[in-house]
Formats: structure tokens, C-alpha cells, sequence
């Protein structure tokens, strides 16, 4: 397991060795300008919005901080831990759409890149990068000695976990629910859809692309379980009670008519942007996807809260936590990759290997707060934030 | 100001730039001082080179210099104006005064730092900006003379990363020790409005308002620049974080 001082290059100067690389960029201009104002330092005055928007653009990609995670084994001895670096593609957050595609393709290139040359042994690709990437590995740089994971079967299984424990919370039997996957045909879609599927009564799978919704749809049936199709939810013959967005949807009024007065909806699409709305009073949304680390993480620079912007302390996307689970575990393969391959097994493989290390399902929120009744010390919600600070948006890691 | 020195330029070519010929006035004039300033930076570089080689090299790359000023010269009188040079203007001052501090410690890898990392990285991406939308010869000049700086950053790379083969810690110290007096004039000089007043190199009013009439703007010379100078440091394998702090602390 990493953390060892491994080499000296040049009189005074120690090279730490890298366990992992976190890939990501930020969601929002206000997560720019706190990681911009983290760099200048407290002697530097902030930078205005209108040089911040001017300069992004031309920030090559690099990495931006050291990350050092530790697991719960052996804590009683200091724990095992993991370092790494947290590289930055400067995707600006305006240029998340598809006219982008090229360009941001280049920025993840370039991030890798800089996650080859550090000699980090496994990186996580993170948020868009890991959308960007899942589909073309083989646009990545040559590797060497770095192995590359998308996360998404961390991701999915704490989807998965979300959707059981706020099933569980809402005293709702998840054996009679109709579940909607949107975004289904995806990774992270189709990776929820095999492990939900046989605990459920049906399945309503929505996405884009008609043929591979079919293709997935056979797959599911093969296995005896009833399901829909549709790439618009208004073909749907039933509505759903419990719904999974693993595709960010243009506004939660979509859902509309589509799902039962008091569904269940994890908000698992990237970036997150369905809310509490008064168009759907009485359903109960959720971010999924997320993770919390229960043995540390820290940052150097100091880069607490800016990086990782939730609402509770140490909560990482799933996406990056499995390079970390990884890290930790000394396992440096590439987990994830390529779409379509995330079954049960291997969920249950990557959640085994995260929980050992005490990396969980993070606390159940919107953007609202916390949807857990009960919240317990582990959980506990982080007095004092800022109401940008509450809302995901932004939340890189 | 000083006109340009001795130009041989060929018969002058007026062309149909009357309107924005005011701002490549300007455009060229940084050029010029700019090319003159290391003109003048490699002359005295030579004077505290032991190895006749570097002594030659030195010489060869003033020489270099002092061509590509008078090519830019010839561009300004093609459209019709007579292009003037300062490098005794406010930033380019400050410039060469850091340059000379170097000498004066005969501090040679100080200086490569000082003229290749930095006065080269912005040379080389803000002449490519102006190669995109210059028109004809113009925009042509600006493209060969980026090109060839760019041969003299590789030139001085090898060296360089050799020195901090030697010792990490004092070489990236010194580049920021450097950093911080070169790059802050840089950065006055590149940002978006000239905040200490006019620069004395402009033949009128500041241009920097004006660039967007010829396609250019202020910010993305200074991003462009920036960007170079990250990637020039990158190369020398300084870490990405450290210099993305020190870029971000430069001021605006």
C-alpha cells in the first residue's frame, strides 16, 4: 500500500509517491472562484467573476492539491492510507454541453496525462470526465504504469444502497414498486437496472438510443422480470414509484404525471439538478451516488469543503471514492471500464472492498438539506455552511 | 521614442488597413521593443559567458533579435505607418532591469530563466494570437517569428532541466524568486487595463481597449501567455500545483 516516501530526485527534494489520481473539474463558477481564492492565498484579494472567466480557459490541466485517504483498518495503529493528487481538467463549467465534446475530450487527455506523469497507479475519472471517457478509453494517453477506472461501479452501488435505504426509511415495500431508470442504456443506468430489477415488480427503462434500450430490455427479461420501454416517459403505460435519473434531466417538471404523487427519486445524474420542487410536493428526492470516507481525508493545500462540496464532512462521489476503495486496498486494476459491463457481482465485489475501509453510503440529502430523520453522529450535517455550500452544485469530489 | 534602427525594408505596400492601421501601429511597436529588449538582453548575456561557444550563441541570438525587429519595422511601414520602440517604457524597463540583476550576479541560468521561461513564453503565444487575424505578410511575420522563438526555448530547455537535474529545490526557488519580479510585470503589463498608467510604448491612447477591432483582446493575450508559461514550466518538470498557485497570485 502506498504512502511511502519512494524516491529522491535531486538534492533537497523528496518525490511522494502517488497512489491514485482524482480526474474532475468544477461544476460552477462560485467552485472555480473558491479554488482560485484557495491558490491566491488570504494576503490575495479574490479575484473578480470577470477575470476568473477570462483565465479558466487557458489553465492547462494539473493537478491542484495533494489527497491523502485513510481506511479504518489498522486505525488503532494510524490506519492504512493512500496518497494521491487531485488534477483538474479546467473544463469551464459553462462548456459542460456537447458542443464541447472535442475540446473537453483534449482537457481529460491532458489530465491523464498529468496523472501518468506524477506515476499515479490508479486514477478515477471523475463527473463529466469519467461521461467523456467511458465510451473511448482508447482515446486516453498511453498508460504505462497507470490504470484508468470510470468509478461507475462504486457509483452505482451506492445508487443502489440509497434507493433500499430510503425505501426502508419510507416504510415502502420495494418488492410491489415500478421502477423508472432514465438515462438507462448508460453505464451507470444499466448497471442500476441489473441490480435493481430483481427486487422489484417492473421496470420502466428510458434513454435515447431505442435499439439499446431493447437490447438491455432482453437482457432483463431473460432473467423473468417485467419491463417497459421508452425514449419519452410519456409512453410509459403505468407510473413509476420509485425512479433513478442517471441522465441529468433538463428540469424535474419532465417527471410530471410520469411518476406517483410520492415516489421515491434519486438524483443520480451528473450534474445533479433535480430539487424539492412544488410541482412534485410529495416526492422524495435525493442525491445518489454519493459516498462518505469515515477513516480521513485531507488536502494540501487546504481544500476541505471546497473540493468536496457537501453538506456533511469527508462525502466523495462514488466515481472517485473506487479509485481510493482501491488504492487502499492495493489493488491497482482498471475496475471500471467501458459501458455497459456493471453487473451485481461486481457491485457487490467493489462495495465490499470500500466498506473495509470504512467508505459507506454518504447521508441521504437534496438540496434541501438532509432526508433522513434521523441523523446520527457519523452523519452528522455541517452547522454553519452557506447555503451555496449546502447546494451540490460544484461538488467536484 | 526611438524610430527603429537601420530597416532595410523593401518598396513600401500600402494597403487597405487604414482603420485598424493605428492598432497594429501599437501591436508592432510591443513587438519591437519587446525583440529589442532581448536584443539587448543577449548582448549582455555574452559579456559574462566564459565559453567562447556561449559567447557565439549569445551573440547570434541578439543578432536574431535585432532581425526580427526589423522585420517588424518592414510590416509597419507595408501598411503605412512608421513603427517607434521604448524599452525604456514603464514594464520594459522593470524587464530589463530584472534581466540585468541576473548579470550582475553573473548569473546565468537566471538569466536563460528570466528571457527564455518567461519573456520567450509570452513572446511566443502572443505573436501566434496575432498570427491567427493578422492580415497578409503581417499575420505571415508574426507566425515565422513566433516559430523561431520557440526554437530558443527548446534551446535553453535542455540546458535548464539539466541544472535542476543538479538540485530540484535551488533551481525551482530560483524560478520563483524570478517569478515573482518578472512575471508580476508581465502580468501588469498583460492585464486587462493598464492600471499604472499609460505603458510609453503605445503611440496614443492605450490600444488594449481597441484589439477587438483586429480580433485581438487583452485578456486572451494575457490567458494565451499565461497558458505558454504554465506549459514552458510543465516542460522543465516543475510541479503543476505549485506553479498553478503561483500563476493565480499573480495580479489582475
Amino acid at each position: 500500500m502506498g504512502g511511502a516516501v519512494a524516491s529522491v530526485a535531486g538534492r533537497g527534494q523528496t518525490i511522494e509517491q502517488v497512489d491514485f489520481a482524482l480526474v474532475g473539474h468544477q461544476e460552477s463558477w462560485k467552485a472555480v472562484a473558491d479554488v482560485l481564492a484557495v491558490l491566491r492565498g488570504p494576503k490575495h484579494a479574490p479575484l473578480p467573476d470577470d477575470e476568473i472567466k477570462d483565465i479558466l480557459p487557458w489553465i492547462p490541466p494539473r493537478a491542484v492539491c495533494h489527497v491523502e485517504v485513510r481506511s479504518v483498518v489498522n486505525a488503532k495503529t494510524g490506519g492504512a492510507k493512500a496518497r494521491g493528487l487531485y488534477i483538474d481538467s479546467f473544463i469551464p463549467p459553462d462548456r459542460l454541453e456537447a458542443a464541447y465534446v472535442r475540446e473537453n475530450l483534449a482537457r481529460v487527455r491532458g489530465a491523464a496525462a498529468c496523472a501518468i506523469k506524477a506515476g499515479a497507479k490508479i486514477a478515477s475519472l471523475g463527473g463529466f470526465s469519467s461521461i467523456l471517457i467511458e465510451g473511448n478509453f482508447d482515446q486516453l494517453p498511453e498508460r504505462h504504469n497507470t490504470v484508468f477506472t470510470t468509478g461507475n461501479t462504486l457509483t452505482v452501488g451506492f445508487i443502489v444502497q440509497g434507493v433500499k435505504k430510503m425505501c426502508a426509511l419510507e416504510d415502502r415495500n420495494i418488492g410491489r414498486a415500478t421502477l423508472l431508470i432514465v438515462g438507462a442504456t448508460g453505464d451507470v443506468g444499466s448497471g442500476c437496472a441489473r441490480c435493481l430489477a430483481p427486487i422489484v415488480k417492473r421496470v420502466l427503462l428510458s434513454a435515447r438510443n431505442l435499439e439499446r434500450l431493447r437490447r438491455l430490455a432482453a437482457e432483463l427479461e431473460a432473467d423473468g422480470v417485467q419491463v417497459e420501454v421508452a425514449t419519452d416517459l410519456r409512453q410509459f403505460s403505468v407510473e413509476a414509484d420509485i425512479v433513478i435519473c442517471a441522465a441529468s434531466l433538463a428540469s424535474s417538471s419532465l417527471l410530471l404525471g410520469r411518476v406517483a404523487p410520492h415516489a421515491i427519486v434519486c438524483d443520480a445524474g451528473y450534474p445533479k439538478n433535480l430539487s424539492p420542487s412544488a410541482e412534485m410536493p410529495g416526492a422524495r428526492i435525493f442525491y445518489g451516488g454519493l459516498g462518505q470516507i469515515t477513516g480521513g481525508l485531507s488536502f494540501a493545500p487546504d481544500f476541505h469543503g471546497i473540493l468536496n462540496r457537501h453538506p456533511f464532512p469527508d462525502v466523495v462521489h462514488g466515481c472517485l471514492l473506487e479509485g481510493m476503495a482501491l488504492a487502499l486496498e492495493g489493488r491497482f486494476e482498471p475496475f471500471s471500464q467501458g459501458r455497459g459491463f456493471i453487473t451485481q457481482e461486481r457491485v457487490e465485489e467493489i462495495v465490499a472492498v470500500a466498506t473495509k475501509h470504512g467508505i459507506y453510503l454518504a447521508p441521504l440529502y437534496n438540496a434541501d438539506g438532509p432526508v433522513e430523520d434521523k441523523i446520527d453522529c457519523q452523519t452528522e450535517w455541517v452547522e454553519g455552511m452557506s447555503g451555496e455550500a449546502k447546494a451540490p452544485l460544484g461538488a467536484m469530489l | 521614442m526611438e524610430p527603429v534602427i537601420s530597416l532595410n525594408s523593401s518598396a513600401i505596400q500600402c494597403t487597405s488597413l487604414s482603420s485598424s492601421a493605428p492598432i497594429w501601429q501599437d501591436v508592432l511597436a510591443q513587438a519591437i521593443t519587446g525583440e529589442l529588449l532581448a536584443a539587448m538582453n543577449y548582448t549582455s548575456l555574452s559579456e559574462i559567458c566564459d565559453d567562447p561557444e556561449e559567447v557565439a550563441d549569445a551573440l547570434e541570438h541578439a543578432a536574431g533579435e535585432r532581425g526580427h525587429a526589423a522585420a517588424f519595422a518592414a510590416e509597419g511601414r507595408k501598411i503605412g505607418v512608421e513603427v517607434s520602440s521604448n524599452v525604456e517604457g514603464m514594464h520594459w524597463k522593470r524587464l530589463r532591469e530584472a534581466f540585468m540583476h541576473c548579470i550582475a550576479e553573473r548569473d546565468f541560468i537566471g538569466c536563460l530563466i528570466v528571457q527564455e521561461i518567461m519573456l520567450e513564453s509570452f513572446a511566443v503565444a502572443s505573436y501566434a494570437r496575432v498570427a491567427k487575424v493578422g492580415p497578409g505578410s503581417l499575420g505571415k511575420t508574426f507566425a515565422r517569428i513566433a516559430a523561431e522563438e520557440e526554437e530558443h526555448v527548446d534551446h535553453a530547455m535542455a540546458i535548464l532541466r539539466a541544472e535542476r537535474a543538479q538540485d530540484v529545490q535551488r533551481f525551482d526557488e530560483k524560478v520563483h524568486r524570478l517569478h515573482l519580479d518578472v512575471m508580476t510585470t508581465l502580468a501588469k503589463m498583460l492585464a486587462k487595463e493598464c492600471k499604472d498608467g499609460h505603458c510609453e510604448v503605445c503611440h496614443g491612447n492605450c490600444v488594449k481597449p481597441s484589439l477587438f477591432e483586429v480580433s485581438l483582446s487583452a485578456a486572451a493575450l494575457r490567458g494565451a501567455s499565461l497558458e505558454q508559461y504554465l506549459k514552458t514550466l510543465d516542460m522543465l518538470g516543475l510541479p503543476g500545483e505549485v506553479t498553478l498557485a503561483w500563476v493565480a497570485q499573480l495580479p489582475v
